[in-house]
């Protein structure tokens, strides 16, 4: 009696969880990935604006660059140096907190870069979200009644819209809402420094109505055909003979197993719009992040370029993980260990 | 005064050439948008503007009321110096918030701007220059010559733009008379001081200038200012009463053409200038005023004169008479502009409109390069969007060279590279101005000692014939001297200009005060102190 006191064989089972703890792992690892990925982004981003002719100094000096002043200018803004001790100077800079001050004017890069960022990140948000749930509603709608008349038009539909740039979609809707045929909707959509992009929301809806109507095609057509086939599945018709109603079908049975794939997808877009939205943002006037880098190049302001691509980079890194975890979660299959 | 002589344009959208960035920045659609334009205009049922004056020309002016203008060309490089004055909206700041002694005036001429009088002695060595009374600095302070001499120690030491129009003035020699008067001693002769002291370069700063704090004597006060936007307020005591008429103008900047179109059709801005021809037909059918102005600035083509193989003249000339002037015209600018001979300051009046114009001449063409052993002649040309029309112009040249058996090869750029360490050293490309008279114009660009020596242009005769004409205070005589230098130039000169760009402007109808301008800058260069609405 002793012993088994003693070793304890009759103490209940511990209970381990055996589903979180992989997953943990995975996320802490791919962060420590993603943090690594961050910096080497910056290294090469760093290498290649200084690879590029000229310099922040001719930039700012324009056509009235003379010697002189070019080395006035440079020696003030540091570009003397060599490119070790820059990057150096810059990401000791970083770790510190201080992101730098740009090349162009002096200002901090945070107070330069801050409220483009905002204002990009409402347009990617919103029109994730609207595109999203327009996208999926359309792609469920499609499957349940294939090949009727309403999955032929939006196939039909969806096709085309995948078939036209951009700026064709954004000039188009200008053309029709604000300055040619209607006139209920501004023309362009500046956000003057210091205003939140919420003041006035007419000036998001063509932005964000054209980002929604270049992504639902891919959402859309992800999702219907990873519904069609569930819809076709062994369980489903289970399901069917079991009497189930299709409401129950479509939201219970057949959406969750369909989700994975969608997901993928969604991420996909999401990064797009962080990265594509320049044209748009030029078209419209919007102060965004993508006008912003596409400016900092040209000016090779280093310091603006290299926190704009870093907050991109950490962006994709994020949506990444993101992206495989939700994938993961959605199908719980793949989270068990292999046998 | 005010002719709103707007021309209804027939153009041809066929042949005009698309740039890689013109189709990135989505021209191409806009040119099919154009297109489309008018087919959704009637369907929205706009009126049409027909090309009539405006009634507001003998209307009197209204006072308040806030214009919002659109502009491109700016950075996040815009500064608040205005003595470092290099976008579009710099310029704008340098001429509404400060001003300069003397101003041009629409026609090309020069006015009295701060300067009640400014007048040479008899061999022009010394500059007299008097102040009109009661001009205030926009905090309150009195105008005063000492704010003058301030100014041009500053620009001077500093290096700023105009430092180049300075260095022939003896700046520890300059002598206050009184509050109102300075006498400028030169170290040489230079009989047109004057002239170069109108537009951007020359700004007159308060003493103690600092560029973060703007305070000017012009019309307005800068209250806001970011690389995207300036805000303008009326400085209710500017000295010349009753301007400016609106309370305040605000200035935003775009990146694209097509935006600011589409702000102004949507109407988020009252006006918007620098725009190509092909929108004239959409904003004229929604409504909008055009005003095109004949421009008095110019994009030569630069050949370097000691780079092979243009230090040969025989070549020079046959790259000049290669070109179709009036078709390049068409397809750059749909017509709008004016024809250029090769010879830079179109309207200054000691321009030699008597020089034959020239045209083109391929068999002329083809057998010069014969007679310097240069057929088949091969050459790059580099090119970027430095000002409007630059590449286009670039690309109609290349297809027009063809004809005298000249490959061109364009290379285009990044506006930033163009300007980079190379720029002044190419062998044939580009360069933009804004008016400039004749003389100055020879200084900033056709002396050894030229800050933009882009042709790098050494003939003993220029120099020569620059110094007796600045040592010449007869201004008959030095327009003499002047055509004799216009004669070399037209002759054997390293630069190409085949016309002057148009400037054009586009409003909504109850913005007045809009005119034809030669100063080849947006809005007659910026004239919103003499704008109303209606």
């Amino acid at each position: 009696m002793s012993t088994i006191h003693q070793t304890g064989a009759l103490a209940p089972p511990v209970a381990r969880p055996r589903a979180s703890h992989p997953m943990f792992a995975l996320v802490g690892r791919r962060l420590a990935l993603g943090i690594l990925t961050l910096l080497m982004v910056s290294i090469v981003i760093f290498a290649a604006t200084t690879v590029l002719p000229g310099n922040a100094a001719y930039a700012v000096l324009g056509q009235h660059a003379t010697p002189e002043r070019v080395q006035a200018l440079e020696a003030q803004l540091h570009l003397d140096r060599s490119v070790v001790v820059q990057y150096w100077d810059w990401i000791s800079g970083v770790l510190r907190g201080n992101l730098g001050e740009s090349f162009s004017n002096g200002d901090a890069v945070s107070l330069l870069v801050g409220p483009r960022i905002m204002n990009s990140l409402v347009l990617v948000l919103l029109a994730g979200l609207i595109g999203t749930l327009v996208g999926v509603g359309l792609g469920m709608l499609a499957a349940a009644r294939r090949d009727g008349w309403l999955d032929n038009t939006l196939n039909v539909i969806a096709l085309a819209v995948t078939a036209l740039p951009e700026f064709v979609v954004a000039i188009g809707l200008v053309m029709l809402f604000a300055s040619l045929a209607l006139h209920i909707l501004p023309g362009t959509s500046f956000i003057p420094p210091g205003v939140s992009p919420w003041s006035d929301p007419s000036l998001l809806v063509l932005p964000v109505a054209t980002l929604v109507i270049v992504i639902i095609p891919y959402i859309f057509r992800m999702m219907r055909g990873a519904m069609i086939e569930a819809l076709e599945s062994d369980y489903v018709e289970m399901a069917r003979l079991k009497g189930v109603s299709r409401r129950r079908i479509l939201l219970v049975h057949a959406l969750p197993n369909s989700i994975a794939p969608t997901i993928q997808v969604i991420g996909l877009n999401l990064l797009y719009l962080a990265g594509g939205i320049v044209v748009v943002e030029y078209v419209f006037a919007y102060p965004g992040m993508g006008a912003g880098l596409v400016d900092a190049v040209s000016a090779r302001d280093i310091p603006t370029i290299q926190f704009i691509t870093l907050v991109l980079a950490a962006f994709y890194v994020f949506m990444n993980i993101l992206t495989d975890v939700v994938a993961l979660l959605a199908s719980p299959r793949r989270r068990l260990p292999r046998s | 005064m005010s002719d709103h002589d707007t021309k209804t344009m027939l153009y041809d959208l066929q042949g005009r050439p698309l740039t890689r960035r013109q189709a990135l920045k989505g021209a191409a659609v806009a040119g099919a948008a154009v297109s489309l334009g008018p087919l959704l205009a009637a369907c929205g049922g706009s009126t049409s503007e027909s090309a009539s004056p405006s009634a507001s020309a003998v209307a009197t002016p209204k006072k308040g009321g806030t214009i919002r203008a659109g502009i491109t060309g700016g950075s996040n490089s815009n500064t608040l110096d205005v003595t470092a004055e290099i976008t579009n909206s710099d310029a704008a700041r340098t001429v509404m918030c400060y001003e300069a002694l003397i101003e041009i005036l629409p026609d090309g001429t020069m006015g009295m701007l701060l300067a009640e009088e400014m007048t040479p002695n008899a061999d022009a060595t010394e500059w007299t220059i008097r102040l009109k009374p009661d001009i205030t600095w926009q905090d309150g302070k009195p105008l005063t010559a000492d704010d003058v001499m301030f100014s041009y120690n500053y620009i001077s030491k500093n290096q700023k733009n105009g430092a180049g129009f300075l260095s022939v003035v003896d700046l520890p020699a300059m002598k206050k008379l009184d509050d109102l008067t300075l006498l400028v001693p030169m170290k040489e002769p230079n009989s047109v001081f004057l002239q170069v002291q109108p537009t951007w370069f020359l700004p007159i700063v308060p003493v103690g200038y600092n560029p973060d704090k703007p305070n000017g004597t012009g019309p307005f006060k800068i209250t806001q200012f970011s690389p995207q936007q300036t805000v303008f307020e009326r400085y209710e005591n500017y000295w010349n009463q009753p301007l400016p008429y609106v309370d305040k103008v605000i200035l935003t900047e775009y990146a694209d053409i097509t935006a600011q179109v589409n702000a102004l059709l949507g109407g988020q801005e009252d006006t918007i200038s620098l725009i190509t021809a092909s929108e004239i037909s959409t904003l004229q059918s929604q409504g909008k005023k055009i005003v095109i102005s004949p421009g008095g600035g110019f994009n030569p083509f630069t050949m370097n004169v000691t780079a092979k193989p243009f230090d040969d003249v025989r070549v020079r000339q046959a790259m000049r008479l290669v070109i179709d002037r009036p078709q390049m015209l068409d397809l750059v600018f749909q017509g709008n502009g004016t024809i250029g001979n090769d010879v830079f300051s179109r309207w200054d009046p000691a321009y030699d409109t008597s020089i034959p114009q020239r045209e083109q001449d391929i068999e002329q063409a083809k057998s010069l390069l014969k007679q310097a052993g240069q057929e088949g002649l091969v050459v790059e040309l580099v090119t970027a969007d430095i000002a409007m029309g630059v590449v286009n112009s670039a690309q109609v040249y290349a297809q027009q060279a063809k004809a005298a058996g000249i490959t061109v090869n364009v290379r285009k750029t990044t506006v930033t590279d163009f300007f980079g360490p190379e720029y002044l050293k190419y062998p044939f490309a580009f360069d933009y101005w804004g008016f400039q008279y004749y003389l100055p114009q020879v200084q900033s660009e056709l002396l050894p000692t030229s800050p933009y020596w882009e042709t790098h242009w050494d003939d003993p005769r220029t120099n020569s014939l620059i110094k007796e004409a600045l040592a010449t205070s007869d201004e008959a005589k030095r327009t003499e001297i002047a055509h004799e230098m216009q004669t070399i130039d037209h002759e054997e000169g390293g630069l190409i200009i085949p016309f002057f760009p148009p400037v054009i402007d586009a409003s909504v109808p109850e913005l007045n005060g809009l005119v034809e301008s030669k100063i080849g800058a947006a809005w007659n260069n910026f004239d919103f102190k003499n704008y109303w609405l209606s």
